[in-house]
């Protein structure tokens, strides 16, 4: 009896023991590099494509921005769900997270996607607001006024008669910042995602 | 530096107790946190000990979007841990309202308008290891020498 007891004690009295005690025993773990993270830049040259924002489910998580000569996308913590799917739509592999690129080059995989841009007349009181702050607008006529009163009809969305109309709806990235700037929620876009795989592709 | 003031600054620097309030999430930065006790992350191994009573506590974690059922209370809450204390905003519903925050929803984020917010830990959700992180690296900015410099 009081030899076990002895022997209980000494355990408690080793050095290792002691400092097993007192500090931490895991070491810190690390993030493996196959977790998704918020996106990062690869260093590939941004294309405005916008297919990012147009993909991005979390409100207020990505923009794309020109900073001194380039586009380039913005993450902002806080906003992102780290959920990948700007990662995924970037034609040009601009953003990278987790192990993502490496399983779209090698599974071939792509999203394809549809859009349609709805405008309740009722609703749209002809501010221009959608008009000008569309990017795709912004690069066919920078210097469209506020109002959206187009000077060429190449344009995705103008304002005539004073009711917002489509144009090209084949040109709209699905960006939703129209629908962001409107301040009636006149217009609506919806998206429509697919994940498309095609392992046979060269 | 008094004697007693570094003996608290030990005792402090290894038991830090941890309060959680989910002021309308989804449920998955709760699970985190409670991921954080697991083996694997192992949280109390830091001197970290979670608590459910905010009397008790030092941190208090704020998890959710805030819904109109929170307003009075958050406050009331934040008033009843004792000093030092401090808050940290785990995940992106107490920093922006993260999927919630759509038109027409009655949340009202960032928490940071209702109680102060010492830190935020941006995910959806967050890892433990970010949660355990942020604790950490909060607790000796808050605790440590907290009656000198009061
Ligand atoms: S990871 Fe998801 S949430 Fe974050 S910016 Fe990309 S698409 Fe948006
Ligand atoms: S979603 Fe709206 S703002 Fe974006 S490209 Fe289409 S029309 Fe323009
Ligand atoms: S859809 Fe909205 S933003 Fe566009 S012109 Fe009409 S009211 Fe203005
Ligand atoms: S940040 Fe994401 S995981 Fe956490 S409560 Fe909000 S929606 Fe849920």
């Amino acid at each position: 009896m009081p030899f076990s007891l002895v022997y209980y004690l000494s355990h408690f009295a080793r050095i290792e023991w002691v400092k097993n005690f007192f500090a931490a025993k895991t070491a810190p773990l690390e993030t493996p590099p196959y977790f998704r993270g918020f996106p990062e830049l690869t260093g590939e040259l941004c294309q405005h494509s916008l297919f990012c924002m147009m993909a991005c489910p979390a409100p207020g998580a990505i923009d794309v921005v020109h900073s001194g000569k380039k586009w380039e996308p913005r993450i902002h913590k806080g906003h992102c769900i780290r959920c990948g799917l700007c990662v995924e739509a970037c034609p040009h592999g601009v953003l990278r997270s987790g192990r993502i690129l490496d399983t779209i080059h090698r599974e071939h995989t792509t999203l394809s996607f549809s859009f349609r841009i709805d405008i309740d007349p009722d609703k749209c009181m002809g501010c221009g607001n959608c008009a000008v702050a569309c990017p795709v607008n912004k690069v066919i006529d920078a210097q469209m006024s506020h109002g959206g009163k187009a000077s060429t009809d190449q344009l995705l969305l103008r304002v005539n008669a004073g009711k917002s109309e489509v144009l090209h709806m084949e040109k709209c990235t699905g960006c939703k910042t129209c629908e962001n700037h409107c301040p009636n929620e006149a217009i609506r876009v919806s998206r429509l995602l697919e994940a498309v795989q095609n392992p046979e592709a060269p | 530096m008094s004697l007693l003031q570094s003996i608290k600054n030990y005792v402090r620097s290894r038991s830090i107790h941890v309060s959680y309030v989910d002021v309308g999430s989804c449920n998955g930065c709760d699970i985190e946190v409670l991921a954080c006790l697991s083996p694997r992350y192992d949280i109390e191994q830091y001197g970290i000990y979670v608590h459910n009573n905010p009397r008790e506590a030092d941190i208090l974690l704020v998890i959710g979007a805030y819904t109109p059922g929170w307003e009075e209370k958050l406050a009331t809450l934040w008033e009843k841990i004792p000093e030092p204390k401090a808050a940290i905003a785990i995940g992106n519903c107490p920093i922006s309202g993260c999927l919630f925050n759509r038109p027409h929803t009655y949340i009202d984020p960032p928490v940071a308008k209702h109680i102060p917010i010492a830190a935020e830990v941006p995910g959806c959700p967050p890892r433990p290891t970010e949660i355990l992180a942020a604790v950490l690296a909060v607790a000796p900015i808050v605790f440590r020498d907290f009656e000198v410099k009061r």
